[in-house]
């Protein structure tokens, strides 16, 4: 493992590498919001080049066995699709990470350099300690890892579910994911928010401001939070 | 929800403005004023205060689960008030939500007024930013300042009032104070309030949207954001004034737009409008942490603690039961009918009626099925003091605010039955009258979820009247007799909502819900709300109950009645083991849960029904078919068929039950 890090250091390669990663993530967020991020479809060649703006080095990825590109359509093939999903993670991430632990303003353009830079390691203590949140600060979901599935963890993770949370604390909301989320925001209860955890049993209670209200379990575990 | 259905609610709300009562005789076309705002705020409170006109006040979001209209008079002109039920969101989640937006969409308020709770200033003001942006004259009323200095609270009223544009007053309904200014403010007249949110990304699209849409009576930019949102209600007004080209059209752009965007487009607005209000805010809101009232504190605690609650309720229920139960239907049913009706009233009538040369006319009023003996004594000496006692604890506990609270204890309850916990309140409500109980479950969000709510309340919850005489029955047997009724009324429901729940497809709506806070309830509203379902009781019940006793009278002079029991013998005594002229009660019992129970209360009472067999006909009756009112207002919100299909359930249930339990219980040789 240490050693793939030591080759890819090399400036060129290193270039090339993140070139290709670039160019990767881009056709899975362009098929992702045509819906087929995970089927493995394919997009117009043109929506990638205008992207990307370098259309020889494109082509060379499918040299090397990343895309297939025929009649002007541009597909993965299953390590470039792999690799895309990774790249993908690592970026959205690094986004939630900037964006609400470190509070960053240009979270946006750190994340993209940052992306390059990690090992898996890195990235699997970072997600564990995110809380495995679904989704970036832009509401698209964060291909899971194996973290994700296996759900134990060394480190404590910062951003928990509010299941995963002490009863009488204050907490301030992170991201939601329920499909309550529309009857959250009405009271309130919005990413940013903080509320306090009155009880877990028989069901949860919680206080928005000068508002409380009584929630499942269900709907409790899509509340993620930090400590305020 | 489906297109079509909507169109109708759209366009019904709009048909109920046409008949609004006095619309057509005054001269001068009446002024509306539509009050608006967030559940539990005191809408009805104000209404009441505006016009006069009393609509139940209880301390709970959804008390108002249809509109109420009322007229006002003020400085010589005459406006029309509609109360409306409270909404988060001006898109709406749940039938209740649906009608107040449809209100602002197809009735045409000359002005709204909303109310508001001082103490969330940023949610009332979420609203507001959305009347802004319909572009419709409003005037804010932020009401319970009592409890907002009780919490060391205070908002700046007047730098509000700056920011916003509009009239913004303070009052404390419960006792009129300020709303004097309220109704100074209305008659000023008012303009929409000026508040702009910026929408970033999306504010491209909604003036695309925008600029395909009708002329209406709220703005574009409103419903350009509905769209957005991903209104699905708003499908079939769309469709009614646009072409099928126009609605392809707003419907690639909102598709665009969330995906250019990348986020759930009804969250991204919603952001959107708390971060103003929560701006404008921070500028008039002042916070002074004080300490909370110690009793209701720990009350606050013990009534939803995962341990105390439980006992808490039991407690609860003991003190409803000793009320009702024992002091209701035992001492003042005892009163009534042996005192008022049985010394004086009936005898003295009999008197009367027996200088009637024709012994027809006298048998009608005073006979064994008499209008006076049968209808009036059941209704006013029996029925009547015990929903009283019912109503006054039942106002109690409703402007207390524990209801709601009930829902956090019992969620898991009413999971296995394939509802949520807030299906507790049409349950509880359902204790107090089922054709109220039926509407108000329209808080519940999904049709699944209200399906399964009105057909357990038609199947298993005994209304105040028929639960009222069946405690009264239940105290006269034994504890062991009340453990059993209750046992089997909760493990019916609990395996037909279990049943209903795997039959019905879909999933059931997960469980949401606001608590109110604790309150003392106000003595003045407890005896008025008592007073109003008093009155409404007499009138809704006693008319049937003599259409019941005059049934049973022309069945008995035509000697039908004793074919008739005898016809019923098999049923009623070889299932259910009753005495034949228990079948009387059974058949006016189809008219009125409560008259027949009243019917087997005054059996057991005279000593016709053994124990056992009081523990099987209270069983059955309250099991059995649901009365006539609440029969079509089941048809009224279900239609016909699903009405009709319940009947069919529901009645050969209760035979079966009541049957099984008497074999039961004579099988095991159980004494009760």
């Amino acid at each position: 493992m240490h050693e793939d890090l030591y080759k890819t250091r090399a400036a060129p390669e290193t270039e090339k590498r993140q070139f290709e990663d670039e160019a990767l993530e881009t056709l899975w967020e362009i098929l992702e919001r045509s819906g087929q991020a995970s089927s493995g479809g394919q997009a117009p060649l043109e929506r990638l080049t205008s992207e990307l703006k370098d259309e020889p080095a494109i082509l060379g990825m499918q040299k090397d066995g990343l895309l297939t590109i025929k009649d002007g359509k541009v597909a993965f093939t299953e390590p470039g699709r792999l690799r895309a999903r990774d790249i993908t993670r690592r970026h959205r991430l690094a986004e939630r990470l900037f964006a609400d632990i470190l509070a960053l303003p240009e979270y946006e353009v750190d994340a993209c350099r940052f992306e390059h830079a990690i090992s898996t390691e890195v990235e699997e203590a970072i997600c564990t300690f995110l809380g495995h949140p679904p989704t970036c600060p832009h509401n698209r979901p964060i291909p899971r890892g194996k973290c994700c599935k296996l759900y134990t963890s060394k480190v404590t993770p910062l951003v928990a579910s509010l299941a995963d949370s002490h009863v009488g604390e204050e907490f301030k909301v992170v991201f939601l994911r329920t499909p309550m989320i529309d009857r959250l925001a009405g009271i309130g209860l919005v990413p940013g928010a903080v509320i306090k955890l009155i009880q877990k049993r028989p069901s949860y209670v919680v206080k928005v401001d000068e508002t409380t209200i009584a929630v499942e379990e269900e709907v409790a575990k899509g509340i993620f939070v930090k400590k305020a | 929800m489906s297109g079509k259905l909507t169109g109708r609610g759209v366009s019904g709300a709009g048909a109920r403005d046409g008949k609004m009562p006095g619309a057509s005789r005054a001269k001068e076309p009446l002024k509306s004023i539509v009050l608006i705002g967030n559940p539990n705020v005191g809408k009805s409170v104000v209404f009441g205060l505006l016009t006069g006109k009393y609509v139940t006040v209880s301390n709970y979001p959804g008390t108002t689960v249809e509109v109420s209209h009322g007229n006002m008079s003020l400085g010589g002109r005459r406006y029309l008030v509609v109360d409306t039920p409270g909404v988060n969101n001006l898109l709406p989640m749940s039938e209740d939500e649906r009608v107040t937006r449809d209100i602002l969409l197809a009735g045409r308020p000359d002005l709204v007024v909303q109310v508001g709770d001082m103490k969330n200033l940023k949610r009332t003001l979420c609203i507001t930013i959305q009347l802004a942006e319909m572009g419709l004259p409003a005037v804010l009323d932020l009401n319970m300042e009592d409890e907002a200095m009780d919490s060391g609270i205070t908002v700046d009223k007047e730098a509000l009032a700056g920011i916003l544009g509009i009239t913004v007053v303070g009052t404390v309904a419960p006792e009129r104070r300020g709303v004097k200014e309220l109704i100074a403010a209305i008659l000023k007249g008012a303009t929409a309030p000026e508040v702009i949110v910026d929408y970033g990304g999306a504010e491209e699209y909604v003036g695309k949207i925008a600029s395909f849409l009708p002329p209406s009576h709220i703005s574009g930019r409103s419903i350009a954001l509905m769209v957005l949102a991903g209104d699905k209600s708003l499908a079939g007004w769309l469709k009614a004034n646009l072409d099928d080209e126009a609605i392809e059209a707003i419907e690639a752009l909102r598709d665009e737009c969330a995906l250019k965007l990348g986020a759930p487009m009804g969250l991204y607005i919603n952001e959107a409008r708390l971060k103003k209000a929560a701006q404008i805010a921070a500028g008039v809101f002042q916070k002074v942490p004080r300490r909370e009232n110690r009793l209701v504190s720990i009350l606050g605690k013990a009534t939803i603690h995962p341990l105390w609650g439980f006992p808490f309720l039991l407690l609860v229920l003991f003190g409803l039961y000793e009320f009702v139960g024992v002091f209701g239907a035992g001492t003042l049913v005892d009163f009534f009918e042996h005192f008022i009706f049985g010394r004086y009233l009936n005898p003295m009538f009999t008197k009367v009626f027996g200088l009637v040369p024709v012994p027809f006319l006298r048998d009608l009023f005073v006979g064994r099925y008499g209008v006076i003996t049968m209808a009036l004594t059941y209704s006013i000496a029996i029925v009547l003091p015990i929903t009283t006692t019912f109503f006054i604890a039942f106002s109690i506990l409703e402007d207390s605010g524990y209801l709601p609270r009930l829902a956090i204890m019992t969620n898991r309850f009413f999971n296995m039955m394939g509802l949520s916990g807030k299906a507790v309140l049409p349950m509880v409500l359902g204790l107090g009258c089922g054709t109220m109980a039926v509407m108000t479950t329209r808080i519940l969000e999904g049709k699944r979820d209200r399906l399964i709510a009105i057909f357990l309340l038609a199947l298993a919850i005994p209304c105040s009247a028929q639960l009222g005489v069946i405690l009264g029955m239940l105290s006269a047997l034994s504890m062991k007799a009340l453990a059993i009724w209750l046992l089997c009324v909760i493990s019916i429901l609990l395996v037909s909502g279990w049943l209903a729940a795997r039959i019905l497809p879909g999933e059931r709506s997960e469980f949401f819900m606001e608590i109110p806070p604790l309150r003392k309830p106000a003595l003045r509203n407890v005896a008025l709300k008592t007073m109003n379902r008093a009155v409404w009781y007499l009138k809704e019940a006693v008319p049937l109950f003599i259409l019941g006793t005059l049934v049973l009278f022309v069945l008995d002079k035509l000697d039908m009645l004793r074919l008739m029991e005898r016809a019923a013998s098999p049923v009623v005594v070889g299932v259910l083991g009753l005495p034949p002229k228990t079948a009387d009660a059974f058949i006016i019992g189809f008219l009125r849960r409560d008259y027949g129970a009243a019917g087997l209360f005054e059996m057991s009472r005279q000593g016709l029904l053994t124990h056992l067999q009081s523990l099987v006909s209270i069983v059955t009756i309250t099991l059995f078919i649901p009365c006539l009112a609440s029969f079509f207002i089941i048809v009224k919100e279900k239609g016909f068929k699903v009405a009709l299909a319940m009947l069919a359930i529901i009645t050969p249930a209760a035979v079966v039950v009541g049957g099984i339990m008497n074999w039961v219980l004579r099988y095991f040789n159980v004494s009760v």
